[in-house]
């Protein structure tokens, strides 16, 4: 799976755009780097690409077909094979484990891989926080809850806002490595961050710099 | 006064609880239908409720009795000094409160709920379910304000149903016929009754927030 942006342009308010001519292409594998300071427009460069937005002007290619102009059934295909998680971690109502396999359950996947998400528990230590309210989450808990629910989904394509921001180091290298297997697996992995890991600078498959809504560098 | 305290507040609970109903179920069909439409549209009549919300009852029970007046357009459907005339007039009441605390949840969890549907690559018809569940503790809570609003008022009550005993007498109005009438320890009852429903409404919706309806699994 291939995703091409051709001249993006986007707008909120209809006249001052916060993309600008963007032409950017993710068509192997790999760990994507997309930085830039506040407000430079990546978390909406990211939208784009996870296909929650809309462009203003220009268009999104999946495997050279424009997404955006794609039947309804297409769309969702292809989006079935997208996730993104955002910096601000969205939890809906119930415990920390209807939270986790939400993404399974809204794709009526009841064949949960309970020994994939059992693993994943361990693995980051979250055994105790399962039964407890979402509301009761702290931030950096709440956020690998959100990061973990995408990974489950096994994306072709995940796109990942400020992954790290509230994450203790151990589950910071613990979610690096699980994003280099996803990557060894064919997946691609674009992240949005101000905060550049040296694990992930070594690991990355290209870098994104941009700067008021511009690419300045990749 | 002839009838019991106790046949005064089940009659205030039914007025009140069907009056709530109506304006609960137009506000959940309002805030769907608007939901379609541009949200600087929807922001205007949102604009227009908020401001209803100000108009006192008296107004309100005028507005009702002129329509239910012998000689007025709807005179002949004979609802004037009766139940149903102030649950029309209650509805009218709480529809404004209602439709302006459900408006302002449900705008704030629509899109973020969509966008959690699509980002988790679901179809976005998923995200009306998730929203709806998303927003029962909302929607439970938007319900007893209606109530409580339709409750607690007294002008409707009194231009359009007359207090009339055994008939259309609710507790608001029982208590300002008992302190016109210089029964001050009766009117203290019925006041402490129609306090204690409402503390009792608040204390039900939040320990079901806290202890129920956040713990869904």
């Amino acid at each position: 799976m291939e995703i091409r942006l051709e001249n993006v342009w986007f707008t909120y308010d209809g006249s001052s755009y916060v993309l600008k001519n963007v032409n950017l292409e993710f068509a192997n594998p790999g760990l994507y780097i997309l930085m830039g300071p506040n407000g430079s427009g990546k978390t909406t460069l990211l939208k784009i690409i996870s296909l929650l937005f809309k462009p203003t002007k220009g268009r999104v290619l999946i495997d050279n077909a424009d997404f955006w102009n794609m039947i309804e059934k297409d769309k969702q295909e292809v989006r079935s094979r997208i996730a993104y998680v955002r910096d601000k971690p969205i939890l809906v109502r119930g415990t920390a484990r209807y939270n986790l396999e939400l993404g399974l359950k809204l794709r009526n996947n009841v064949e949960v891989d309970k020994s994939l998400i059992n693993n994943l528990v361990k693995r980051y230590m979250l055994e105790d926080l399962l039964s407890k309210p979402a509301s009761k989450l702290s931030s950096g808990q709440a956020k690998i809850i959100t990061i973990l629910r995408a990974l489950i989904l096994n994306p072709r394509i995940l796109a990942l806002d400020e992954p790290f921001t509230f994450l203790d180091n151990t589950r910071t290298m613990l979610l690096i490595q699980d994003l280099a297997k996803l990557v060894d697996n064919g997946s691609i992995i674009i992240i949005a961050t101000h905060y550049m890991h040296r694990d992930l600078r070594t690991r990355a498959k290209q870098i994104t710099e941009l700067v008021n809504g511009e690419i300045i560098h990749t | 006064m002839t009838e019991s305290i106790l046949t005064v507040t089940i009659r205030s609970i039914y007025v009140s609880s069907i009056a709530a109903l109506i304006a609960f179920l137009s506000s959940l069909a309002l805030n769907a239908a608007f939901s379609r439409m541009s949200r600087k549209y929807v922001e205007v009549i949102s604009g227009v409720f908020e401001a209803l919300v100000g108009v006192p009852t008296t107004v309100i029970g005028l507005l009702v009795y002129m329509l239910f007046f012998p000689g007025g357009p709807l005179g002949t459907l004979k609802l004037l000094y009766t139940p149903h005339a102030i649950i029309i007039g209650e509805f009218l009441v709480a529809l404004p409160m209602v439709y302006t605390y459900m408006f302002r949840h449900y705008y704030a969890m629509r899109d973020t709920i969509r966008e959690l549907v699509l980002s988790l690559g679901c179809p976005e018809k998923k995200a009306f379910k998730l929203l709806l569940r998303e927003l029962t503790p909302i929607l439970l809570s938007a319900y007893f304000v209606s109530f409580s609003r339709a409750m607690g008022e007294l002008g409707v009550a009194l231009i359009v149903g007359g207090g009339i005993e055994g008939y259309t007498n609710v507790l608001t109005t029982a208590i300002a016929l008992q302190t016109s009438i210089g029964n001050y320890e009766y009117a203290i009852q019925l006041g402490a009754i129609l306090v204690s429903i409402t503390i009792m409404l608040i204390v039900t919706m939040k320990i079901l927030g806290e202890r129920v309806l956040w713990r869904l699994d």
